[in-house]
């Protein structure tokens, strides 16, 4: 009765072990997943400005726009003539300097342009070396008197990018690499405590099928039932952390553009969870029971 | 039954632990297997029972030459034998019937008959009353026979016993010796060994000698 009870008491352990493994695994996917949507979201911000010079001929612009209308990485290109890009900045700066707004010899001076809003095709971590070929292709045009595209935002949002994709791939390796190390050993652990169980089957003539067939059953359950849990556990903090953001965080407008995992990744985790649990259980079995495990550890002596 | 044919084992070292092994055990016999402690007898037990190759030699047992079982022929090879241990090896978890039924599990046989022979074999050993029971709840006579009863279950061509008595005092030793005659009056090849030599000597049966990795036979 007491091996009984020491025998759940190791499994209802390792059940939280693995478990814990794979919270921490599922909620820096979680991370990342999220994160690399805003990024996303963020990187559709980016957009060019060309600004026109003052003497611009409306073939030189009809020739700027139709070159644009050939690139590939262009999306979409609107004219801001003067009278607009004046009227933007009188409603961008009204409230904070009326009195500049209404100084109309500076508005004269702002200039006719060209937004151009770059194409979703565009590979993340790509936008600054497409922008800087436009900007390029731009110069030789003439009427073309500057190029903005806020240079050093875009540069550090693709290192923003690179950064964070790199980080979570290697956590989420050694991460991976960590759950199997720990599920093995629990799993290793947890066989050796029923090794007289396995000297005794072959004794008798059990197959290697029937001997090892509890265990990959126990590591397969093992891995299906923590992951199960995992996402349970992921799930509700989720919850709670969307709950929070959408509570105190609201000005950011991160809350709509939160997700959770898809079904197919969830079938997927769960696919994977059970796979490590019996792979880890197969490794333990396969080392101990090799036909003369019982003479190796001391069946007869 | 049981043939060796110029065994040799060596370990690394190299440590001689079989010499020059020539042995024949009819089908139905009882033999005794005595000797000092380090002098191969276990070496020998593992040999008969495929947990170990010999180094050179021939060995047969049951109609298996032991050198060719690979993979689960060694399980099926095992199937043909029964194994009894001083330390008896019964599973805690289980009970005496379960401990006892496991041979027959493992042989896919149906429960229907797994049942009546269990029960018929408990009934041979004395311990049908204690089927229930768990093995921690039996004396040290009632597990050595809960693991004959397993030993024997499936009527194997062949009984190996490795010091069967050495746990048991003078009075339980005597009842197990005779329930292992029983089972070798039944056609089954018993090779016992032990360090008892009172008991052998009362017994008369035909006895091996292990002598620093070399076998000889005891005069009766």
């Amino acid at each position: 009765m007491k091996s009984q009870q020491k025998s759940w008491m190791l499994k209802f352990s390792t059940l939280i072990v693995v478990t814990a493994c794979f919270s921490v695994l599922l909620a820096s996917l979680l991370v990342s997943k999220n994160l690399n949507k805003l990024l996303v979201l963020w990187g559709e911000d980016i957009q060019m400005t060309v600004y026109l010079s003052d003497e611009i001929q409306t073939s030189e612009k009809q020739k700027i726009q139709d070159w644009l209308s050939q690139q590939s990485s262009v999306e979409k290109v609107d004219y801001i003539n003067q009278k607009k890009a004046f009227e933007n900045f009188q409603t961008q700066l009204s409230s904070y300097a009326p009195n500049l707004s209404e100084d109309e010899e500076l508005l004269k001076m702002i200039p006719a342009s060209l937004e151009i809003k770059l194409s979703y095709q565009i590979p993340e971590g790509q936008e600054l070396k497409t922008m800087q070929s436009l900007k390029e292709g731009l110069s030789q045009l003439p009427g073309v008197d500057e190029i903005s595209y806020g240079q050093d935002w875009v540069q550090k949002y693709s290192a923003l990018v690179s950064g964070f994709r790199a980080g979570f791939n290697g956590l989420g390796l050694i991460l991976s690499l960590a759950v199997l190390f720990i599920i093995s050993n629990v799993v290793r652990t947890s066989v050796f405590s029923r090794h007289d169980e396995i000297v005794v089957l072959e004794m008798i003539g059990a197959s290697f099928k029937r001997i090892r067939k509890p265990f990959l059953v126990e590591g397969a359950i093992l891995g299906f039932v923590s992951s199960v849990v995992a996402l349970g556990v992921c799930g509700g903090f989720y919850l709670l952390g969307t709950k929070f953001v959408s509570e105190n965080l609201s000005f950011l407008k991160l809350s709509e553009n939160l997700e959770f995992f898809s079904l197919p990744s969830i079938v997927l985790f769960l696919f994977v969870g059970t796979t490590i649990g019996t792979l880890a259980s197969y490794f333990c079995v396969r080392s101990i029971n090799d036909g003369f495990s019982g003479s190796q550890r001391g069946a007869i002596e | 039954m049981i043939e060796f044919s110029h065994v040799y084992k060596t370990y690394p070292g190299p440590v001689h632990a079989l010499k020059n092994i020539e042995l024949t055990i009819g089908k139905g016999e009882f033999v005794f297997l005595t000797g000092p402690s380090g002098a191969g007898k276990t070496t020998l037990f593992k040999m008969i029972s495929a947990y170990d190759l010999a180094t050179s030699g021939e060995i047969k047992v049951a109609g298996h030459d032991l050198a060719n079982l690979k993979g689960n022929s060694i399980a099926l090879f095992r199937r043909k034998i029964g194994v009894v241990f001083q330390d008896f090896k019964l599973l805690k978890d289980r009970t005496v019937f379960e401990n006892v039924a496991l041979p027959l599990q493992v042989r896919g046989d149906r429960n229907i008959s797994i049942q009546r022979r269990v029960l018929e074999v408990l009934e041979n050993v004395g311990l049908a009353h204690k089927s229930d029971q768990y093995p921690e709840f039996l004396s040290g006579g009632e597990q050595q026979r809960t693991a004959i009863a397993r030993a024997i279950i499936h009527q194997p061509g062949v009984l190996i016993a490795d010091e069967p008595t050495g746990n048991l005092d003078p009075q339980l030793s005597e009842e197990i010796m005779d329930l292992l005659e029983r089972v070798s009056s039944q056609g089954t090849t018993v090779f016992v060994a032990t360090h008892d030599h009172e008991m052998v000597k009362r017994r008369n049966k035909r006895t091996l000698v292990l002598r620093e990795g070399m076998i000889s036979e005891a005069l009766r």
